[in-house]
């Protein structure tokens, strides 16, 4: 694993700031947010939510700029106030709601990346896509359009459409969100073996702190709005991890610690929320 | 088969229910048979309401003697080149909607100032039915063939403009993210995202349109036609040919029906996407 580490994909974030100014009602999404990960080290953000997770996903991506600090990736700098790095495919996203094109076949939504970057021919392309597809347990699948797939497939195909272009870091938002419990459970072992088989950087926000604890290296809690980092949990559990780990009392400890320190994170975002309400 | 009443009586009657229900399924489409009825019963009522003295239907013709003209209507030149002429207009009234309607929604999509610059005439001139156009449309146009076709233009001109400009401005723009990630240029994004994104609401501006096309088109033979099945119906009318009118309307049906299978067609080959839908 350390031996790929030399690849790149070391993400420093320096006080990281962003103020949304909607009708001059100053919001203020995070606030001086720092923290650095490894190359090659998966990291989960849990927090509650509106503490900021997406804004600062965005802004690594490029869709979006800080207002105060920097974030830099291998020293590049990807943002400062008044000025970002455009996206690119060193900085894959995995969205939310899933941005497969619905327009075109599965084997062209994962081939179009290097192609178009003119990384690979469409032959070779096509070769790793199979190759890739067929290792998350979807083989045959190439010329179906996302239309016709279901949820857990739809995000495997678009976690192996992001790994095609070979990013530096791949920034997932709550991928995992609208599966069932027993999906859900599925596809991260498959995340988790495409990550043992090649380490890459991995941002990853979620609300599932049993998820958190599962897939990470380092888990950043962060706290309601204005979103701070609130503490940072190293998971030392060995990799390969398989759904074993999820009972065994060290997992369990280490749940338990996070789901501590969010739970009062999660009770003040939610009276917020009543406040805002009446 | 016969089930004597024991304990497993009433499993193995469910059970044959389940069998009946399924060749049932299999033999017999009890839909399929409830509209033949449904349909059948209609004709009768129909060809048999002046003996019957059912009022109102009593004054047409009946459907035996509506079948006696359509055999002869069906076999002159005037009938058919009635067709052909209502066919020529709604393909260029329609077509000519398109060619004007999608490229301009598209860009009152994507530009905020051309947006805010047509919308408000759109806003004025849209809800005037296309039927009162009529009268202007032709004092403007130097031919009564060009108002006709002014008139089906209209009908399928505002409903694709508003899909187009709807189907572009409503596109996740994680669509765009994710291009621009994946590496296509800011131009890319035209061809690769907005346009396909925005084709399925295309395609169902196009078949209601073409619903609307065929009414004008209608609409617009009668009183501004020399030519044409709407003109051909009015005719028929004007003479008291009752079975010819009818025969007239239904070959409208008829035109109007294919019309929608063909826009249904190129829509699957477009869109072939959503075909599973």
């Amino acid at each position: 694993m350390a031996v790929e580490a030399a690849r790149g994909g070391a993400l420093s974030i320096r006080h990281a700031g962003k103020v949304y100014d909607p009708d001059g009602a100053n919001v203020v999404a995070i606030d001086d947010v720092s923290f650095d990960t490894r190359p090659g080290e998966f990291c989960v953000v849990v927090g509650p939510s509106g503490c900021g997770k997406t804004t600062l996903l965005n802004t690594i991506a490029g869709f979006d700029e800080l207002t105060v600090g920097e974030i830099f990736l291998d020293d590049e700098l990807l943002t400062t106030p008044g000025k970002r790095l455009m996206p690119g495919a060193d900085r894959m996203v995995v969205f939310q709601n899933g941005a497969l094109f619905p327009w075109k076949t599965v084997l062209w939504n994962v081939t179009c990346g290097p192609i178009q970057q003119g990384k690979m021919n469409r032959g070779e392309a096509q070769v790793q896509a199979r190759e890739l597809l067929s290792r998350v347990g979807l083989r045959g699948i190439e010329n179906q359009y996302p239309g016709e797939l279901s949820g857990g497939m739809k995000r495997r195909v678009e976690i192996v459409r992001a790994l095609m272009n070979d990013p530096k870091v791949l920034l997932l938002d709550e991928p995992f969100r609208a599966l069932d419990a027993l999906t859900k459970s599925v596809v991260q072992e498959y995340l988790l073996e495409l990550y043992d088989a090649s380490p890459k950087t991995v941002f990853f926000i979620t609300h599932d702190v049993e998820e958190a604890v599962f897939l990470a290296d380092k888990i950043v809690i962060m706290t309601t709005r204005p979103g701070r980092v609130l503490k940072i949990v190293d998971v030392d559990i060995d990799r390969p991890r398989d759904y074993h780990v999820l009972t065994s009392g060290h997992f369990l400890k280490l749940e338990n610690d996070v789901r501590a320190a969010i739970h009062g994170e999660a009770r003040k975002a939610f009276e917020a929320g009543e406040r805002e309400l009446a | 088969m016969t089930i004597a009443p024991s304990a497993t009586g009433v499993a193995s009657a469910q059970a044959r229910s389940r069998r009946v229900r399924r060749w049932l399924a299999s033999h017999w489409n009890l839909n399929l048979l409830l509209g033949a009825i449904s349909i059948g019963t209609l004709f009768l009522l129909w060809e048999f309401a002046r003996p019957l003295g059912i009022p109102a239907i009593s004054n047409l013709p009946p459907p035996t003697e509506v079948i006696q003209t359509s055999a002869s209507l069906l076999t002159s030149q005037l009938y058919w080149e009635g067709w052909a002429l209502s066919l020529r207009r709604i393909t260029s009234g329609f077509l000519l909607a398109q060619i004007v309607g999608i490229p301009l929604g598209l860009m009152m999509a994507m530009h905020r100032a051309s947006f805010d610059t047509i919308f408000p005439i759109v806003e004025i001139l849209r809800p005037i039915p296309p039927v009162a156009w009529i009268p202007v449309s032709i004092v403007f146009w130097p031919t009564r063939e060009l108002s006709v076709i002014f008139i089906v233009f209209l009908g399928a001109f505002w409903i694709v403009l508003l899909n187009t400009i709807g189907g572009a401005s409503n596109i996740d723009p994680n669509y765009k993210r994710a291009a621009l990630s994946l590496g296509s240029t800011p131009g890319d994004l035209f061809w690769r995202i907005i346009f396909p994104a925005t084709v399925p609401s295309i395609v169902t501006g196009m078949a209601v349109g073409m619903g609307i096309a065929w009414e004008m088109v209608v609409a617009a033979e009668m009183v501004a036609g020399r030519t044409g099945l709407g003109y051909l119906l009015w005719q028929s009318f004007e003479i008291n040919a009752i079975a010819q009118c009818i025969v007239c309307m239904i070959s409208i049906g008829i035109a109007g029906y294919l019309s929608s299978e063909i826009i249904r067609l190129f829509g699957s080959f477009v869109a072939p996407w959503q075909r599973q839908r």
